[in-house]
C-alpha cells in the first residue's frame, strides 16, 4: 500500500500482512475473550496464515498464535502499516 | 475415564492443619509440569462438583506440613468466558495459597491473571514458567525488580527440568497477599508499565519450533503434514498395541494363567454351572480365552490382553499430541469441514478423546458452547467413533483380512460421521459458534506429567473397564442359561437374518452390546461369521446404541429429550446402514 496507512478489517489481510489493532465491532463477551487472549486496541498483529474457503485466520501478537473464524475477524478493525 | 461421585473436595477429612495450594494460571503454561513436579506418585482426578470439568489433586510437603495440591483448569481471566473458567474461579474460594505460574515468554497477557488474583489479596507466590524458553528467545526479566512491583515472591522455574521448583516450595513459606493496587479501567496500563519496567527482549530468528508452527497451520502443507501425523500417531498406536500383545499379553495369558485355569477346569469336574461360570466352555477339550466365555478366562483376557494394550498406546499417542500442542492447529485445519457438520473445528478434540473411551469424549462435550453443537457432536460420537476397546476386538477379528476388513467397517463409520453430521446441520435449530483458540507454541512433551497422565487415563480405564466387562460376560451366562438369547434369537430372527443377514445368535451381540461393546464384538467370534457379517456387524454394533457408561453421561449432557432423538438416529442409523451395507457388500461379491 505504498507506505501508506490504511483501515480494514482482520480477515481482508493476506498471509504476512502486520497491521496494529484499532477496535472490535461486536459483542462484550467476545471482546473479553480476544482480550484475555492479548488481542486489544494497540496491539500489533501479523497474519501467519488463512485456511482456504473462508476457513479460520491464524495471527501472532506478541509473538503468540491464536487462531479464529473468519467472522470475528472481519469484526477485528485494524490499520495497515505500509 | 470414571466418573466421579461429584463431591466438593474438602479440607476437614485431614484435619484443619492441611494447607490447600492451588495452582492457577492460563491454558499452556505448562501448570501440569509443575504440578507433575511438586507432587508425588498419588495423583487422583476428580471431577468439581456438579460439573464435568475435571482437575487433578496430589499432596507435597513443605518443612514437614502436608499441603493439598489442586491443579486448577486453565483460565486466562477471572472474569469467566467458559464453564471450565467459572470453575477456576469458583475454586479459588477454597484454597490458602495460590501458586500463579506465568509464562515468562508471554510475559503481558499472563500477568492480566496474575494482577487479577493479586486484587484478591490471596497469600500468592508467582512461579516464572519456562524460563529456559524465554531465555532461548532472547528474553529476560528482571526477577527482584517484578517481585518488589508485584509484592509477593517470583521464583524462575523450568517445570522440565526441575530446575527453581525447590526455590518454589521454598517460596510457599514466604507467600505474601501482594500489595499493588489499580483500577480495573486501568489493568492493560499497569501491565504494560511493568513488563516495560522488568522485561527486555533482543531479536531472535524465528527458531524451528516457529518455523513449525507456521508450516503446520499453513492452508496447503498444513493438511499434508496433519495426514503425517495422524499417520505417524496410527502407526504408534498399531505398533505398541500389537507389541504388547504379542510379546507380553498372550504369552503372559499363556504361559502363566492358563495352567491355573486348566487345573481349575479339571478341579469344577470340567463341566457345570460354577465351571461354566468360571471357566466358560471348553473348546476342543481346551479353555479359550477368546471363546469359552468364563468370568475368570475371557472376562479377563479381554481386557487385559486384549484390549488394555492398545487403550494404552493409544492414550500414550494422545498425550503427545495434546501435550506437544498440535490439537489446537488440527483444529484449525478441519474448520471448515467440520463447519459443514454444523460443529467448529476444536469439536474434533472430544472426537478423538472418544477413540480411546466414548466416556470421556462425552464428558468433554461441554466444552461447545450451544446446544445445537452438543446435540450434534454427542449423536456422531455415539454413532460412528468406536472406542479403542471396541477397535482392539475388531481389529482381532479382522485381522487375518487386513484391509479388505477394515476399510469398509472404518470407511462406512467415516462416511456415516459425514453424512449424518451434514443432515443434523440443516435438520438442528441453533448456531454455530465459531473458532477462537490460542496456539501455544511446540514443545516437547515432559515425561513425567506425560506418564502421569497416561496412568490416571489408565486407572479410569481399569476402574471403568474390568467390572463391566465382568458382569458383562456374567450376564452373557445368565442369558444363555435361562434361555433369554434363544427367546429373542426367535423373535428377531426375521430381521437379524433377513436384513442384516447375520445368524440370530448375533442378537446375543447386540444385547450385551449396550453393556460392553468389546464383549460384545468377542461374543461374534464363536460364530464363524463370514467377512461379509464381520463387518456387517461390527458396522452395526459401534452404531446402534453407545454403551451403558457413555450413555448415562449422554443422558446428563444433553437432557431426555435430546437423548430419545438422538437414540431414535442411532437406532435407524444403525440398521439402516447396516441393511444397505449387506446389499452393497454382497452386489460387490464379497461373501
Amino acid at each position: 500500500m505504498d507506505g501508506k496507512e490504511a483501515m480494514t478489517n482482520l480477515a481482508a489481510l493476506p498471509a504476512g500482512r502486520t497491521a496494529v489493532v484499532v477496535g472490535f465491532n461486536g459483542g462484550r463477551g467476545m471482546m473479553r475473550k480476544l482480550d484475555a487472549l492479548g488481542l486489544r486496541p494497540g496491539k500489533q498483529v501479523r497474519v501467519v496464515s488463512s485456511q482456504f474457503m473462508a476457513g479460520p485466520i491464524t495471527v501472532l501478537i506478541d509473538g503468540r498464535g491464536v487462531a479464529m473464524g473468519r467472522g470475528i475477524a472481519s469484526r477485528v478493525q485494524v490499520r495497515t502499516m505500509g | 475415564m470414571r466418573m466421579m461421585v461429584p463431591t466438593r473436595p474438602s479440607a476437614g477429612a485431614d484435619g484443619g492443619s492441611e494447607k490447600r495450594v492451588l495452582l492457577m494460571g492460563n491454558p499452556n503454561v505448562g501448570k501440569s509440569a509443575v504440578f507433575s513436579r511438586l507432587t508425588g506418585a498419588h495423583v487422583i482426578a476428580s471431577n468439581y462438583p456438579g460439573t464435568t470439568v475435571t482437575f487433578a489433586e496430589g499432596l507435597l510437603r513443605v518443612d514437614g506440613q502436608r499441603c493439598r495440591v489442586i491443579d486448577v483448569p486453565g483460565t486466562y481471566t477471572l472474569e469467566p468466558t467458559s464453564r471450565a473458567e467459572e470453575v477456576a474461579v469458583e475454586m479459588l474460594a477454597d484454597g490458602d495459597v495460590i501458586i500463579n505460574v506465568v509464562d515468562a515468554t508471554n510475559l503481558e497477557r499472563n500477568l492480566n491473571l496474575t494482577l487479577q488474583l493479586l486484587k484478591r489479596r490471596f497469600p500468592m507466590v508467582v512461579a516464572l514458567n519456562m524460563w529456559d524458553e524465554a531465555l532461548e528467545h532472547g528474553v529476560t526479566i528482571d526477577v527482584p525488580a517484578l517481585a518488589d512491583l508485584l509484592g509477593v515472591p517470583v521464583v524462575p522455574t523450568c517445570a522440565i527440568s526441575g530446575e527453581g521448583l525447590k526455590d518454589l516450595q521454598q517460596s510457599l513459606k514466604r507467600a505474601a497477599a501482594g500489595r499493588l493496587d489499580y483500577e480495573d479501567a486501568e489493568r492493560w496500563h499497569v501491565i504494560g508499565d511493568i513488563v516495560e519496567r522488568v522485561q527486555q527482549v533482543a531479536h531472535k530468528h524465528p527458531t524451528i519450533g516457529q518455523r513449525l508452527s507456521h508450516a503446520t497451520v499453513h492452508p496447503v502443507l498444513g493438511p499434508v503434514l496433519a495426514l503425517l501425523i495422524l499417520a505417524a500417531s496410527f502407526e504408534l498406536v498399531r505398533f505398541v498395541g500389537e507389541g504388547l500383545i504379542g510379546y507380553a499379553a498372550e504369552p503372559l495369558f499363556d504361559l502363566l494363567w492358563r495352567p491355573l485355569m486348566e487345573r481349575l477346569s479339571v478341579a469344577l469336574g470340567s463341566g457345570g454351572v460354577l465351571h461354566d461360570l468360571l471357566v466358560g466352555d471348553l473348546v476342543d477339550g481346551q479353555v479359550s480365552f477368546g471363546e469359552s466365555f468364563g468370568m475368570l478366562t475371557t472376562g479377563l483376557y479381554i481386557p487385559l490382553a486384549a484390549v488394555l494394550p492398545y487403550v494404552f498406546a493409544f492414550y500414550l499417542a494422545l498425550g503427545i499430541l495434546e501435550d506437544s500442542g498440535y490439537l489446537p492447529r488440527l483444529g484449525v485445519l478441519v474448520d471448515n469441514v467440520m463447519h459443514r457438520l454444523g460443529l467448529h473445528g476444536l469439536s474434533i478434540v472430544p472426537m478423538m478423546l472418544g477413540l480411546g473411551c466414548n466416556v470421556p469424549g462425552a464428558l468433554s462435550l461441554r466444552v461447545l458452547e450451544t446446544r445445537k453443537e452438543r446435540f450434534i457432536a454427542a449423536t456422531l460420537l455415539a454413532i460412528c467413533v468406536p472406542c479403542m476397546a471396541q477397535i482392539a476386538m475388531i481389529a482381532g477379528l479382522l485381522g487375518q483380512y487386513g484391509a479388505a476388513g477394515f476399510l469398509p467397517v472404518f470407511g462406512t463409520l467415516f462416511l456415516m460421521w459425514l453424512g449424518l453430521g451434514v443432515l443434523m446441520k440443516r435438520f438442528t435449530h441453533g448456531a454455530t459458534p465459531e473458532i477462537l483458540v490460542d496456539i501455544p507454541p511446540y514443545r516437547l512433551p515432559y515425561w513425567g506429567a506425560l506418564l502421569k497422565k497416561l496412568w490416571m487415563r489408565l486407572k479410569g480405564f481399569f476402574k471403568e473397564a474390568i467390572p463391566y466387562v465382568l458382569v458383562g460376560v456374567l450376564i452373557v451366562n445368565l442369558l444363555y442359561t435361562f434361555g433369554v438369547i434363544g427367546l429373542l434369537s426367535r423373535l428377531f430372527r426375521p430381521f437379524v437374518t433377513h436384513v442384516l443377514d447375520l445368524p440370530p445368535e448375533a442378537i446375543g451381540a447386540l444385547l450385551v452390546g449396550f453393556l460392553r461393546k468389546d464383549v460384545a464384538v468377542g461374543m461374534l467370534r464363536p460364530l464363524d461369521l463370514s467377512l461379509r457379517q464381520l463387518i456387517v456387524a461390527s458396522v452395526v454394533l459401534t452404531a446402534y446404541f453407545p454403551c451403558v457408561a457413555t450413555f448415562i453421561v449422554l443422558f446428563r449432557e444433553l437432557g431426555w429429550r435430546d437423548m430419545l432423538k438422538s437414540a431414535l438416529i442411532m437406532v435407524v442409523t444403525a440398521f439402516g446402514v447396516g441393511g444397505l451395507l449387506n446389499v452393497i457388500l454382497s452386489g460387490l461379491g464379497v461373501n
